[in-house]
């Protein structure tokens, strides 16, 4: 069989004030995005990517965008991310950056890193809690992550998201 | 790219493969414009071509070196040199040039030469 392949870039968005990224929308990242294509590699880098050019999820709570770009042309995309220096959503101008964490073939991949990469953030805010009550919030939620990729191996369950809310 | 010679009386053909081992290309172009008297200098000339490679292929796609060796305002004909990396997106924003100040235009590409071809005439 033949398909069209793909690429999945998993970025995080970065705001000063967390708080921002509760206005942030898939038609704001996807416009955003187009217009830094659209700077860095003018009209021919519009088209290529416009092809087939998404936003396929975006989480408004930890910032965590997933693009989808052809296998051919994801270089593009790529390269333009690092000129974003702000989003435009509901009138509001959100001074941000774009923090490309993988780049995967299928959502899948991206999808298991993006658990492994929680559980890392996790592991390196343990020590840093500075009472009881947050450090044990803290562990249980790194138990109740490694218990989630465990059942995800078994179960091959390709819609289970529940990677970032662990992250909240 | 055979070059004859004459041995013995018997012409033989050689045939001899170049690679382009300086990494240029010479193109000779013209800019023609619709309405005929119009005026411009090297410089401008330059200014026009960067400004044509930054639309098709915006900032990072139009970064790379090319010259303008020779401008000759009486005709409006130009040698630019470029590497062989460039010459592709060269060519086709110059292909895609429309208009300079509000004036329709075009470059009609007339040569393309190697480096051994070229002998500094325009």
């Amino acid at each position: 069989m033949v398909r069209f392949k793909s690429r999945y870039l998993l970025c995080e968005v970065c705001v000063s004030n967390p708080s921002d990224l509760r206005l942030l929308d898939e038609r704001a990242v996807f416009f955003a995005v187009k217009a830094a294509v659209s700077r860095a590699h003018g009209d021919y880098g519009t088209a290529l990517i416009g092809m087939c050019f998404s936003v396929k999820y975006l989480n408004a709570h930890t910032g965590v965008v997933f693009l989808r770009c052809r296998k051919s042309h994801y270089r593009m995309l790529w390269s333009a991310l690092p000129f974003i220096s702000s989003l435009e959503s509901r009138g509001q101008r959100v001074p941000c950056f774009f923090n490309c964490l993988h780049v995967g073939g299928t959502i899948r991949t991206c999808q298991k890193f993006l658990i492994r990469y929680n559980t890392q953030q996790l592991h390196r805010l343990l020590p840093r809690c500075r009472s009881d009550k947050e450090r044990s919030e803290v562990r249980k939620a790194v138990l109740s992550c490694s218990l989630k990729v465990f059942r995800n191996d078994e179960e091959e369950d390709d819609e289970d998201w529940g990677g970032e809310e662990v992250a909240e | 790219m055979s070059d004859p010679g004459a041995v013995g009386g018997s012409v033989t053909y050689q045939r001899l493969v170049h690679k382009n081992s300086s990494g240029f290309h010479y193109m000779k172009v013209s800019l023609v414009f619709e309405k005929e008297g119009k005026r411009i200098d090297g410089a401008f000339f330059k200014q026009l071509i960067i400004s044509a490679l930054r639309n098709v292929y915006g900032e990072i796609g139009a970064a790379f070196p090319f010259d303008v060796l020779k401008f000759e305002e009486k005709s409006l004909t130009a040698v630019l040199r470029v590497y062989n990396s460039g010459l592709v997106k060269l060519w086709s924003a110059l292909t895609l040039l429309g208009s300079y100040q509000n004036e329709t235009c075009a470059v009609r590409v007339v040569q393309v030469l190697l480096p051994y071809q070229y002998t500094g005439g325009p």
